[in-house]
């Protein structure tokens, strides 16, 4: 079963009489488990898409399909997890009610079967010492380590990003991303990324897809594993992968 | 050029030298200008009025604090309600925020004799004056503050399955408590300031009343203690207010 299949997606904003179409006509077939990158220029709907994969968004025709449900049962069943690119921690919540979130919100029926692994996952995002802390009391880079750890705690199946690291320095980002495949790799989660970096696409994805504007379509699909190793491990200097980085380049150069 | 920051001793010693320098001035300098006393009591005539007349000065305190008091808390407890209601209502908000708005831009001082007429002579209508002067500065901080969580916060509260409730109590609530203390802090004066125009209009009792006499009897020295008295409560309101604040947000 695919994790996410769309076909023939429209989707745009204010209702179905939208005059224009963010997304026109988006096929795309995403395989569970797998890590997918997606770039695109900047307003051509990566966000928008991943709006309607977590159901926050109708789309207006077309069809998809979420771990072969409708996205609307998914987030029910709080099988999404969501990650901001600015951590959208809540201000007034320590580090740790902020990773509980999710069990202090939603029916009851969801909350319940959710254990809490606040202890376990802030221990596994290194941010064993900072439990007590306020948001504003971390770095970048702490921040969205904490949103990563929040959006984990329900076992999500499907983890979406939207330019989580945009925001932070390279050293920081770079570590982050080896974290991230650390953790997809132990949890199988399928994972939809997006990112304005090239590389940062390159170096994640099992596979990375580009998306052109007006309307939002895919307009290159790469395969990265044959150019990785096993469990999609790679170095960012490995021939194979600067010269995929140059066919994104120009693919995204023509989309822009 | 940018200067450099005061120690922290000197932003204590400066502020309490600048108003003693004053004091200092008021009390030796304007005398010898020829200010008479019955225009400007000195600072110690003034101080004297509290040590001969305490108890007539505390009498008029306490009508004119519960006054202040009752109307503060009712005035901004109906704003909060109300803002609750027109945020989760937009139909109700769109049908009576401009009526809202339209009392808002008649003046207090005439309103104030319709809300005597309607409701007396005792406590009541300065409490309602009061809480009418609170009501809409906290309105409308209440509504923007309910509304200001952002679009991804929301969104976080959606991926979640939130209830209604959980994401009131759990994002719009708590987003809004900075606004409202704002407004809290601006009520804390004008509560006290709408419990005095009140007893102007009809009272002879509160600290509104005593300013009134005070002057029609060029009493100054009594008139300067009832002054000193009021804003002495609106600062009592306010400490009382960043307190609270201070407690409820710690971020
Ligand atoms: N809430 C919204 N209402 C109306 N238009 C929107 C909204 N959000 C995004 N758009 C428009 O949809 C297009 C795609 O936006 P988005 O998905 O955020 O792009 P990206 O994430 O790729 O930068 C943009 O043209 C943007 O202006
Ligand atoms: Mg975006």
């Amino acid at each position: 079963m695919a994790a996410i299949e769309a076909r023939a997606l429209d989707v745009g904003y204010g209702g179905r009489h939208a005059a224009v179409k963010v997304l026109a006509g988006l096929d795309l077939t995403v395989a569970a488990g797998s890590f997918l990158s997606i770039l695109g220029p900047s307003g051509c709907g990566k966000s928008t898409l991943l709006r309607v994969v977590a159901d926050l968004l109708d789309p207006l025709g077309g069809s998809i399909s979420v771990l072969g449900e409708t996205p609307h049962a998914v987030r029910s069943r709080r099988d999404v997890g969501f990650v901001f690119q600015d951590s959208t921690l809540l201000p007034w919540r320590t580090v740790r009610d902020n990773v509980r979130l999710p069990l202090g919100v939603g029916q009851r029926s969801l909350t319940r079967k959710i254990e809490d692994r606040s202890t376990e996952l802030l221990e596994l995002m290194g941010l064993g010492g900072l439990s007590e802390r306020l948001p504003h009391q971390l770095s970048g880079g702490q921040r969205q380590r904490v949103a990563i750890a929040r959006a984990l705690l329900g076992e999500p199946k499907l983890l979406l990003m939207d330019e989580p690291f945009g925001a932070l320095d390279e050293i920081t980002r770079d570590r982050l991303n080896d974290e991230l495949l650390a953790l997809w790799r132990r949890t199988g989660t399928t994972i939809l990324f997006v990112t304005h970096s090239i590389a940062e696409a390159a170096y994640l994805g099992e596979r990375v897809i580009v998306l052109a504007a007006n309307p939002g379509r895919v307009v290159k699909d790469l395969d990265m594993r044959s150019l990785k190793q096993e469990g999609n491990r790679c170095r960012r200097e490995d021939a194979a992968i600067v010269a995929a980085m140059a066919e994104l380049r120009a693919a995204l150069e023509r989309a822009t | 050029m940018r200067q450099t920051p005061l120690s922290p001793q000197m932003t204590i010693a400066l502020p309490v030298l600048g108003a003693a320098s004053i004091l200092i001035a008021w009390q030796y300098i304007l005398p010898l200008l020829g200010v008479p006393a019955y225009i400007v009591p000195t600072p110690t005539a003034i101080f004297g009025v509290f040590q001969r007349s305490f108890a007539l000065l505390i009498d008029n305190l306490r009508p004119t604090l519960i006054e202040a008091l009752a109307g503060f808390v009712i005035g901004n407890l109906a704003a909060v309600l109300l803002a609750v209601l027109f945020v989760h209502s937009r139909i109700l908000q769109a049908a009576y925020f401009p009526i809202v708005l339209f009392f808002n831009t008649i003046p207090i001082l005439a309103l104030s004799p319709i809300i005597i007429l309607i409701f007396g002579i005792g406590m009541t209508p300065k409490i309602v004056i009061a809480a009418v002067i609170c009501f809409f500065p906290t309105l409308v901080n209440m509504i923007r503050g309910l509304d200001s969580a952002s679009d991804n916060e929301h969104e976080l509260f959606r991926v979640l399955s939130a209830t209604r409730s959980e994401i009131f109590w759990g994002l719009r609530l708590p987003r809004a408590l900075p606004m409202l203390f704002s407004s809290l802090r601006i009520a804390s004066a004008t509560a006290v300031i709408g419990a005095i125009v009140g007893e102007w209009i009809g009272s002879d009792k509160g600290l509104g009343a005593l300013i009134i006499q005070a002057t029609f009897n060029y009493q100054s020295d009594r008139l300067y203690a009832a002054i000193v008295l009021s804003s002495s409560l609106s600062i009592a309101l306010f400490c009382i207010v960043v307190l609270i604040e201070r407690r409820v947000i710690r971020y």
